[in-house]
């Protein structure tokens, strides 16, 4: 099978393409190349602790095998996908390329049922949208940046899992859309983990699909308001204006998605899917009818003079707030 | 003159009215003495205010008032009968069996009929829908009863929802819980009341909510003891009797035009969907397995 063991992925991993070969023989080696490694079965159990670990650089996806094994015949599993991408998750390019083959994975594999969204690094869920992609580049690279951001929020919004995020550290622009777009969101009781889409704050304008989402988040009076002013919303408003199901002590937060997660995989799957699906068709075709014309207004935005010179600013701004 | 015109509605729809149901001439009703006109069917009791313009309709379909054919059909020659009466402004819907407003759809109507069977009351489904929903009177509901599914769409459907403070009265669009799918439709105007991620949320777990959770949410309007439910329902009817009947009527029908429309324009299709889906073997076992629990429940 060539199934390699590794006791210590992260660390040994050499690049995008480098281990992942002869781990990923099993599955399908050219798409998980650029991904990562899923350790087989048979190497899981001798972990011995039972989890079943499919790592790649920036997302570490856990699955609790020993329930999967269990509850494979209840048709029951959850997996956890943990942002890795530090400083701040940010959604490079990289990282969204190998987050979409993760989601993928997931959701073609009829164990998952359920996914947690969460983060590994401390005080962020994820900064969002990486402005050193849309800075300074070419065109080209617009487009390709955006098409993935694009696919990523589709294969949230519309996967037949159950969503939870469990948001335990802040929240702002790609980050928030991402908890938008799942199905539940738990947000840590922290002043400090802000959640919302605050891009008129960085002179740049959210697309009509964040907007839809928020709006069906929070409705259309919240979200005009929120949306113009780049609120960020500190997790008792958050919890208020609904942008957020439950506030709970930061400690709890894994639990509770947890609880969350088994309320919901209690539902019969065919009939909440085909619910979920019914909800959300609409705004995700207002997107799928039109991708090419949305990446090319996103290209002809990004590249204008104007905007490449507020976002230049701002990432001033942020270096300077490092050092 | 209301009289006079209930005799010739009589004349008209003779024939219908013996098939659907009793309605008392205007003279046995006249020598009831109280001044309230009572129209009689099986399972529909309409009562009238004539002088305040006000019919009452009692869900009388023990023991959960379910929506069979039977019951829908003399439901429906009902709706269509007042709508089409000017004396009547408003309709309070309300139930005469104790402990539920209405259970929803048979679930013996969907299981182990033929297509045919399920086409027709699919589409007896759809036009009860429409009437409640694009009803010209204003309609509060007196939920004074448990109100699932479709007793839940019921409840949306009308203008105003008062709910009685009794924690087994819950109320919500449960389909999923038996492994089916609400309609597209019904998801429509739960969004419409509650809003797009309650809707999301409630739809999914198939969510029954107790009287203080269906207040906060917007399932209802107002949560009063359970004998002050149909007084509440009459005193709300005032108030919205008040508004000039054409503005309020072109006003609603604006609201409620395009949610409608979703539907009418593809009245077969949605009713060949339903076919389809429940017709499969896999929803008619969950459909049985459902069926049997409740016997069970009753044994």
């Amino acid at each position: 099978m060539g199934i390699k063991r590794r006791s210590n992925p992260v660390v040994e991993q050499d690049g995008a393409g480098g281990g992942a070969e002869d781990l990923c023989c099993r599955e399908d080696p050219a798409a998980a190349g650029g991904c990562g490694v899923w350790l087989g079965a048979e190497a899981a159990a001798r972990g011995g602790n039972g989890a079943r670990r499919f790592v790649s650089q920036r997302v570490l996806v856990e699955s609790d095998v020993t329930a999967g094994i269990y509850l494979r015949e209840l048709g029951t599993g959850i997996a956890t996908i943990k942002f890795k991408n530090p400083p701040v998750n940010s959604l490079s390019l990289e990282f969204l390329t190998e987050f979409i083959i993760c989601l993928e994975k997931l959701e073609n594999d009829k164990t998952y049922r359920g996914l947690i969204l969460t983060s590994d690094c401390p005080g962020i869920f994820s900064a969002g949208l990486d402005l050193r992609e849309m800075c300074g580049k070419n065109l080209a690279h617009y487009a390709e940046y955006w098409r993935a951001i694009q696919e990523t929020w589709l294969k949230l919004y519309l996967s037949n899992m159950v969503l939870v995020a469990a948001i335990n550290g802040a929240s702002p622009a790609g980050g928030c859309l991402m908890a938008l777009s799942s199905d539940y969101r738990v947000l840590a009781d922290n002043p400090r983990y802000r959640i919302g889409l605050n891009e008129t704050l960085l002179g740049i304008v959210a697309p009509f699909w964040f907007k839809d989402v928020l709006v069906n988040t929070i409705g259309h009076r919240a979200a005009e308001h929120a949306l113009q002013l780049g609120l960020l919303f500190q997790p008792t408003e958050a919890l208020q204006v609904g942008m957020v199901d439950q506030v709970v002590p930061e400690d709890q937060v894994q639990s509770t998605a947890l609880s969350v997660m088994t309320e919901w995989l209690a539902i019969p799957d065919h009939a909440r899917q085909l619910t979920k699906s019914m909800m959300r068709k609409a705004t995700a075709d207002n997107l799928i009818k039109q991708r090419e014309a949305d990446i090319q207004n996103f290209v002809s935005f990004v590249s204008r003079d104007s905007i490449q010179k507020s976002l230049q600013v701002y990432l001033e701004k942020l270096k300077q707030k490092k050092h």
